[in-house]
């Protein structure tokens, strides 16, 4: 195997949850409010349906083909030259999520912190830290993720304490008002975070405690679900019905910390926090390119192809989009289709084919036993 | 022309190391039996030591009849031992027989000596300050262990006080150094493997471990790695610490060095390995984690409570020593609106007449307090009280009254150069102090978010570190729970049950359970 390291389950749930929070919690209310409204807050219930539907894919896959990742099992399933095109056509929509991710990280650290500094700076920054990290390996993404997420949660849990005191609980009222159909509208941005789990497959084969993993990754669901729901509700109960036009909520309702007449403006705190968050979401992204790239090209080695990827990521966060316009209309439109097809999409189908294949295959030792 | 001289020269030189190295292979490589003669043996060992004017040859008869040959160092041997108890027993009395090596062993009323076949054996010996002594006609000489030398007594460690435990610290020899040990661990089970280095110093190297406890594997990969190193000397044990780390190119200590007994002591019982090398009070102890350079003995002799507190305080002020500086560059030069108003008007205030920009003002200031500490070491004592009232002044008052740099500042590095002598581990704490200098420069281009970014970097580099195979980070990362109760806190003695995950496996538990205290019932006397 070209990865040489080994996680434990615990290790992979704490990579998967920045993986799958990161980025998206500071504008996820904002844009789940468009459409749900007021019950923004059950968005996350149902988008957690997809999280576990695809959590169980992975898995049904992996059982049947263990240490193996998705690239492997298509060229596994689907013979030689299709399963090579499927596969480089996933790990291309890898290389464009993360250079999604890390523009939205840019445009952020941009608009809000640095504005004076020339977005490749940013970019490049963040790519050469997380090239650090993937050069080490699937060990040490999973050390950085367990001293880190730990950090990130408990300053989540301190912010949503301190805005305790501006909350507002009646705002959430009259909850589905206009029935069900809206909160489920608003689901399909939260399920376009939930696909993320499909990085799992890449972390299954090099598990030391295969048998905790299916617990773990459904835990891992239920805990971004929970997290999730609390962002939205905060934010429905601190902006009510205005969280839809605001770009930013969260970050905005951090802004209104007060305590003591000392401990204001923590937005800074949040940014270093979110940065945290970000770079264990861009490195499991680009990790995942590298290694799928590798597996692609059944190279001995990944290393090599680290830099030269990380190139090709600042490169792409360049290109996905001319200006902000243009990327905020790309991710509210096509990449939710773009991340669903790909993420969910290609799993199910290399489930039902290596099922049906299966079957075949055991039909026909049955004839002619 | 001169280039060519040059390399003529070069080319000279090398040669003349290699041919130089050949007879000192020749001569440590001599395999060469003694001969029965003994003039034989007398000329041999007069051509090896040419030149070497400490080398004693002393010839006498042993009972007025047989021929012998005492060969020693002045210096390194007992002369007073060696009239009283070899010259004065052996020329006594006249015997008519040629005396053989039992006869002569009886005479000599000494504990410890032993037979040596070889010139090589005959070399190592002397050169160790033992006397060896030849007889005619016979094939073994016998290596008298005699060797004494001045040496410094034990005293409390320099550069590792402690306030309550014991004062005694490692000297510079490796023999005192080793009872020093003995007299802690006092099994049978207690193993010491010894190796020699270094081409011309031949330093004694022991490697110490208790058998049971330590991971034999992890024995052996420290031989391996001791034996592997071919250099011309060993005179601390800083030259092989380099020559055994896992990840050379890293700012921080892979190895635990320590002049406190108790400390080797406390960790050999955790099942680690430890160094001693001749010739310095510094011992090494492997595999070591960055959880163990962060912790003191004395945590341990404390009281639970103050100790986990104590802890807590050290953590703290290792991110402080670290990051200070560059959060302040950072704050005051891109988020000044994170200073709340009245602080942020009484340090702009301050800063008025500063001609520099946060950044320099630090770096100015971080540079000249890393020399005056540099300076505080290297002068001799008479002069350090004067070098620190200069220096007292020129960082305090003079710096600021000049308009230089300001207040603030002036207590950030003080905070800073305290926090970093809050590490107990010397070179742990100049590893943190090297690394604040490119977080300051990363604070100074991108604000914050330099800050955020290099601290990301240092967190990947030091998860990527491994201490003879051990995770540098653990039992954070990875999590090892049970081990976090002599990390994140210390806990009391009673709930130390098992040893450290990863290098006491072998052997787990090192207490019996339900060692908790409490007030007897039984004895109550009312």
């Amino acid at each position: 195997m070209i990865e040489k390291g080994k996680i434990s389950s615990l290790q992979m749930a704490m990579i998967m949850y920045p993986v799958v929070v990161a980025t998206g919690d500071l504008f996820i209310p904002a844009v789940t409010a468009k459409h749900a409204n007021r019950d923004l807050w059950i968005s996350p219930l149902w988008g957690s349906l997809i999280g576990f539907f695809v959590v169980y894919i992975i898995f049904q896959l992996h059982k049947l083909f263990p240490k193996e990742t998705l690239i492997q099992q298509t060229e596994r399933i689907f013979g030689r030259i299709v399963g090579k095109i499927i596969g480089i056509s996933f790990l291309f929509v890898m290389l464009q999520i993360n250079s999604q991710i890390i523009r939205q990280y840019g445009q952020f650290v941009g608009n809000v912190f640095l504005v004076k500094t020339p977005i490749l700076i940013v970019i490049g920054s963040i790519v050469l830290v997380c090239g650090f990290a993937v050069r080490g390996g699937l060990e040490v993404i999973a050390r950085c993720a367990q001293l880190f997420v730990p950090i990130v949660l408990l300053t989540w849990v301190l912010f949503f304490i301190l805005l305790i005191p501006d909350m507002e609980p009646r705002n959430m009222l009259p909850i589905m008002a206009k029935g069900i159909l809206p909160s489920i509208k608003g689901a399909i941005p939260q399920a376009a975070i939930f696909e993320h789990f499909v990085l799992l497959t890449f972390m299954l084969p090099y598990l030391t405690d295969l048998k905790k993993g299916m617990k773990w990754g459904v835990i891992s669901v239920f805990i971004t679900m929970l997290t999730l729901v609390l962002i939205t509700m905060s934010s429905l109960f601190i902006f009510g019905d205005i969280t839809s036009e605001l770009a930013f909520p969260v970050m905005i309702a951090i802004r209104y910390i007060e305590m003591a007449g000392f401990i204001e403006h923590l937005e800074a705190l949040m940014m270093a926090i979110w940065v945290i968050g970000t770079f264990l979401k861009i490195s499991t992204y680009y990790y995942v390119f590298v290694l799928g790239i590798s597996q692609w090209l059944h190279l001995s080695d990944y290393r090599p192809m680290v830099f030269p990827s990380g190139f090709l990521l600042i490169a792409f966060s360049i290109w996905v989009a001319t200006d902000v316009q243009e990327f905020l209309h790309f991710l509210s439109t096509v990449s939710y289709f773009q991340s669903a097809s790909f993420e969910i999409g290609i799993p199910t189908i290399l489930l039902l084919a290596a099922l049906a294949q299966k079957k075949i295959r055991k039909n026909k030792e049955g004839k002619k036993g | 022309m001169d280039v060519f001289k040059k390399l003529v020269r070069k080319g000279y030189v090398s040669s003349q190391t290699k041919i130089s190295a050949d007879k000192l292979q020749d001569i440590t490589g001599m395999q060469i039996p003694l001969s029965l003669e003994l003039n034989e043996n007398l000329q041999t060992l007069q051509t090896i030591y040419e030149n070497c004017l400490y080398v004693v040859f002393h010839n006498f008869l042993i009972s007025g009849k047989t021929n012998a040959l005492l060969i020693f160092i002045e210096g390194l041997s007992d002369k007073d031992m060696i009239n009283e108890y070899v010259l004065t027993p052996l020329s006594q009395g006249t015997s008519e027989v040629q005396e053989s090596t039992p006869i002569v062993q009886n005479k000599i009323s000494l504990s410890n000596h032993k037979e040596v076949k070889t010139f090589e054996e005959v070399i190592e010996q002397v050169s160790m300050g033992n006397p060896v002594l030849l007889i005619d006609k016979e094939m073994n000489g016998i290596a008298l262990n005699l060797s004494k030398w001045e040496h410094r007594s034990i005293q409390e460690p320099v550069a590792e006080p402690i306030i309550k435990g014991p004062r005694e610290g490692f000297t510079e020899t490796l023999s005192v150094n080793m009872s020093l040990l003995l007299r802690k661990i006092k099994s049978p089970l207690f193993k010491m493997n010894s190796v020699k280095l270094g081409r011309y110093t031949q330093t004694q190297i022991v490697v110490a471990y208790i058998e049971g406890l330590a991971d034999p594997n992890l024995v052996q990969e420290v031989m391996n790695r001791l034996e592997r190193i071919d250099m011309d000397g060993v005179l601390e044990s800083g030259y092989i610490e380099e020559m055994i780390e896992d990840n050379p190119f890293s700012p921080f200590p892979q190895l635990l060095t320590t002049e406190r007994p108790d400390a080797v002591a406390a960790q050999l019982l955790e099942g680690r390995v430890s160094i001693l090398v001749d010739g310095t009070p510094i011992v090494i102890v492997v595999p070591t984690t960055l959880f163990s350079l962060l912790q003191s003995p004395e945590d341990y002799y404390q009281r639970f409570m103050i100790s986990s507190m104590i802890r807590w305080l050290r953590y703290l002020f290792v991110v402080i020593a670290l990051v200070a500086p560059s959060v302040y560059v950072a704050i005051l030069t891109y988020h000044q609106e994170m200073v709340p108003t009245t602080l942020l008007l009484s340090i702009s205030k301050s800063r008025e007449d500063i001609p520099f920009p946060a950044f320099f003002e630090a770096l100015l200031m971080e540079i000249t307090f890393e020399a005056l500490r540099e300076a505080g070491i290297r002068l001799p004592k008479q002069v350090g009280s004067a070098v620190s009232i200069v220096g007292a002044l020129v960082i305090g008052q003079a710096a600021t009254a000049a308009g230089l740099v300001s207040s603030p500042m002036v207590m950030v590095v003080a905070l800073t150069g305290i926090a970093s002598f809050m590490i107990p581990h010397y070179s742990t704490g100049v590893s943190f102090r090297l690394l604040r200098f490119p977080l300051m420069i990363l604070a100074g281009i991108l604000g914050l978010l330099g800050v955020v970014l290099g601290m990301i970097t240092i967190v990947i580099h030091l998860c990527t570190l491994r201490s003879f195979g051990v995770p540098y980070m653990t039992p954070l990362a990875p999590m090892k729970t049970r081990d976090m109760k002599d990390v994140l806190v210390r806990a009391p003695w009673w709930m130390l049950k098992t040893r450290p995950h990863l290098t006491g496996a072998g052997n787990k538990y090192r207490q019996s359970p339900g060692e908790i205290p409490g007030s007897s019932k039984g004895d109550e006397s009312e």
